[in-house]
């Protein structure tokens, strides 16, 4: 047991460092567009990936339960669904590439803090705790936190600063809309190649317009316009994609949050014989699932698509990470109590 | 929408005041605290209801805004919804200015194109209508799962009030201290403190039973309680058994309605006291009771008090116990006053003290601390399990037996149900509203020299680029069906 335990961290740190190398290979790509540092971050994150599962498989071994008991084990699993949604989802389903560093980049910071701050040692669950209700509980509100965290605190905010990058370009540049220009890479990363106005409500044609504007006009412009990587080729996806994609990542989170929020009344009334009953943890809860519901409303609302409804989802981002962090460590409910009397 | 939007907003910053400020019910302590230390504070925050957000008037009223607001935009959505239930997809006048259009030849003369075409559509569950008239043609959609999802979704909300305001309005909750060996009748006078019971409950008490005939408590090594189990019988308020149940945490027992939940237990010394004629003036187990741990003390380590009130002796006698774990312990404790902890006690022992004077009892008063005003203390002694001692005038006091007693938190909720129903249609309505897309296809033929020429037009509202991909594969599928005369076998067997 205590050698699974510490193949576990051994695994662990080893995962954090080809994520953290994976990440400067992929802020080359980004920058570069090397095709050859991204098979490199590639390979790496998979191998990441592949390291960190036998961390948290080992781990559930040692400590004799589903390895979600603590923060350290809530923090690691978090950081691996992320990475794994992006490398899944948006790099293979979507065809983007240039978001990985940013996503490694979060799923390093939630893993020092969980490998340094949050770290125990394997140990039994307290008796409360120990159901299949609240188990599940965990895991959806694990995986939530993981794709509201991607979606809200990454995905989001890259469109803000995308749209923002957009709205100067095409003042400087004078923003006409131009013929589509031709498509250079795979990539949906590469914005010539980008079919906008694809989808949901956002998809705000003059948005749209905008980044294709942006995009030709950046291939023409003069050296020295805007800023340099952008002139040269918009170094992030057009913000139709990144809101695009932010909106699908959230709106997964936000039903799998629903249904955590479900299990945890279904647990609680199991346990303590009320189904909710604002202890803090449940009222952060409810509040996380406000805000999300207020962007996806706001997704679908005259005047706060787009940015507003952005910025929502950074509120929304902050809400999971007071929820995560503070409310957890912080502010004591009747979710960590440890026995009864 | 924006009315809405701003409403679930506003409901957020009130859920953030609940959870910054101390509320009613769960941290009291704090709240008793503020009024000490910022008086002027506290009275404005009990005045705006800020001890109490989730009850208070104006979170009240901001969730019945929106729940207004809401049925507001349900009632026409909902009437939109069966209205295009009831009706058949519409025809389409152009069909070339849609956002996606496609133009093939086929060998198949119109009529045909326009029967094989909508089979396709039928077989990939789109509504389709075959319109007659001036221009023929296959108008089809799909995708009313997803406003039938958001209107379903949306709804769950009225079902969750009444699911609350039914679970409460008709329920209560409760807590039962029951020692070992004893019977406990679900009745108003028998809960410990009150029972909080619903506006409309009006005193449906069941007379269900619970006879708890052990109680367990398993400890880690280090002496933390691991587990905790309530073996009991229940009984139904007509005296029938309904069999025993061990009452867990994570595990609740339940009879006639009512659930009993495992949330606490203590020590319950059995005390007999008898007069100098050998007549019993007190007999049964006491409850004893911790205070709450100071900060940085081990709730394990304080001391189980309890206390026997003998009204009838003059003048009259209070009894004042306190459990230790074995004789040992209870020297140690009476010369260095230290915490001990009372786990498993090999040799349990009652220190007691004894007071004699004016109990007070016409002054309300906790049944386990004695009321120290008109007492004073006359002597006091200890007695060992098993054991007797006098404490003067003839008394005695005797230790029979170390029980143990079971706190169940007791409660009738009968919205449970409707909850969980929401809770159900909450989900079942969420995905296809998120998932599921409204999106049309028409189709028409012209007549062509040698056959005729297909034409596809469509849209989708949401999610478009996979409506791209699907109407794509849909042509394709045409196209294949009626590129020659017998195509139609074969698209039959491809499919
Ligand atoms: C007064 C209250 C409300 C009104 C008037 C309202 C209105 C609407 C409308 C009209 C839509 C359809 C948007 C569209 O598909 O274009 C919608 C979608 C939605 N609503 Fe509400 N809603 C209300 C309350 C709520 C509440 C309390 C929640 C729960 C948190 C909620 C969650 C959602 C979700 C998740 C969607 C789907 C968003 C999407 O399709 O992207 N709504 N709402």
């Amino acid at each position: 047991m205590e050698q699974l335990s510490q193949i576990s961290n051994i695994a662990f740190w080893t995962a954090l460092c080809l994520y953290a190398v994976a990440m400067v290979f992929d802020f080359y790509y980004l920058g570069f567009r090397r095709e050859g540092a991204w098979k490199i971050a590639n390979v790496l994150s998979w191998a990441g990936l592949a390291v960190q599962a036998v961390s948290v498989v080992t781990r559930g071994i040692a400590a004799g339960h589903l390895p979600w008991g603590n923060m350290y084990e809530y923090s690691s699993i978090v950081a691996l669904i992320m990475v794994a949604v992006e490398k899944l989802v948006v790099e293979l389903r979507y065809k983007v590439r240039t978001v990985a560093g940013f996503v490694l980049l979060a799923a390093v910071a939630t893993m020092l803090i969980a490998g340094t701050a949050l770290y125990r040692d394997p140990g039994p669950l307290v008796p409360a705790l120990d159901s299949a209700w609240l188990m599940i509980h965990v895991i959806l509100v694990i995986t939530a936190s993981a794709l509201l965290m991607l979606g809200a605190g990454v995905l989001s905010p890259l469109f803000l600063v995308k749209v923002r990058q957009e709205r100067r370009g095409a003042a400087a540049i004078g923003a006409t809309r131009v013929p589509r220009g031709e498509s250079e890479g795979a990539t949906a990363d590469d914005p010539p190649g980008f079919e906008p106005g694809a989808d949901e409500p956002v998809g705000s044609a003059s948005m749209a317009a905008t980044a294709t504007a942006t995009v030709a006009a950046a291939a023409t412009a003069p050296p020295g316009a805007g800023s340099p990587l952008l002139a040269k080729r918009g170094i992030l996806p057009p913000s139709e994609t990144l809101d695009r994609l932010a909106y699908r990542t959230i709106a997964v989170g936000f039903v799998v949050w629903t249904f955590a929020v479900i299990a945890g009344a279904i647990w609680a009334q199991r346990a303590w014989g009320r189904y909710w009953g604002w202890d803090p943890k449940e009222v952060w809860a409810f509040i996380t699932w406000v805000v999300f519901a207020g962007y996806l409303h706001a997704r679908a609302t005259a005047g706060w698509k787009g940015t507003r409804a952005a910025l929502l989802a950074s509120v929304g981002f902050v809400v999971v990470l007071f929820t995560y962090y503070v409310v957890n460590i912080f502010i004591v409910g009747l979710h960590s109590y440890a026995g009864v009397s | 929408m924006r009315t809405a939007l701003i409403l679930l907003l506003l409901l957020a910053v009130g859920a953030v005041a609940g959870s910054l400020i101390p509320q009613v019910g769960i941290s009291d302590d704090k709240i008793s605290q503020m009024f000490v230390d910022h008086p002027l504070r506290a009275t404005v925050y009990e005045a705006t209801g800020l001890f109490d957000v989730y009850g208070s008037w104006w979170f009240t009223l901001i969730y019945a805004l929106l729940l207004t607001s809401l049925a507001a935009c349900l009632f026409p959505r909902t009437r939109a919804l069966l209205r295009t239930l009831r009706t058949r997809p519409q025809p389409a006048r152009e069909l070339d200015s849609m956002r996606l259009y496609v133009e093939r030849s086929v060998a198949v003369p119109p009529g045909t194109v326009l029967d094989r075409s909508a089979n396709i559509l039928r077989r990939k569950r789109f509504r389709v209508d075959r319109v007659g008239g001036a221009v023929p043609q296959v108008a089809a959609d799909k995708g009313i799962a997803r406003e039938a999802g958001s209107l379903l979704f949306h709804w769950a909300f009225f079902l969750i009030v009444i699911g609350i305001f039914y679970g409460k309005g008709t329920g209560f909750t409760g807590y039962a201290v029951i020692p070992e060996g004893t019977t406990w009748t679900e009745a108003h006078a028998n809960y410990d403190g009150t029972a909080r019971e619903g506006r409309f409950f009006n005193e449906n008490h069941t007379g269900a039973q619970v006879r708890v005939e052990e109680f367990t408590v398993v400890y880690e090594p280090d002496g933390t309680p691991q587990e905790f189990t309530t073996t009991a019988e229940l009984l139904h308020g007509d005296g029938t058994s309904a069999g025993t149940a061990d009452i867990e945490l994570n595990a609740p027992g339940s009879v006639d309605g009512v659930d009993f939940y495992q949330y606490g237990y203590g020590w319950a010394p059995v005390i007999e006291v008898t007069d100098a004629d050998g007549e019993i003036l007190f007999s049964g187990p006491v409850i004893f009771e911790q205070d709450r741990a100071p900060k940085g003390i081990s709730q394990a380590a304080m001391p189980w008090t309890g206390a026997v009130k003998l009204p009838s002796l003059r003048p009259q006698v209070g009894v004042a116990f306190r459990l230790l774990p074995d004789p040992e312990t209870a020297l140690v404790s009476e010369m260095t006053d230290e915490p001990i902890p009372v786990l498993k006690p090999s040799h349990p022992v009652l220190a007691l003290r004894v007071f004699e004077g004016d109990l007070r009892l016409d002054v309300a008063q906790r049944v386990t601390e004695l009321d120290p005003v008109g007492l004073q203390e006359r002597r006091s002694g200890i007695v060992p399990l098993g054991e007797d001692v006098r404490i003067g005038g003839g008394v005695t006091v005797s230790f029979p037996e170390l029980r143990e007693y079971t706190v169940l938190q007791v409660g009738r909720d009968a919205g449970v149900g409707i909850m969980l129903l929401a809770a159900i249609l909450i989900l079942g309505g969420l995905l296809p509203a998120l998932y599921s897309s409204r999106r049309r296809v028409w189709v028409r033929a012209d007549p062509a020299p040698h056959g005729s020429v297909l034409k596809v037009g469509g849209f989708a509202l949401q999610r478009r680029s996979e409506f791209e991909e699907e109407f794509a594969r849909l042509v394709e599928a045409m196209a294949r069906a009626t590129d020659h005369a017998s195509a139609i076998e074969s698209e039959t067997e491809r499919t």
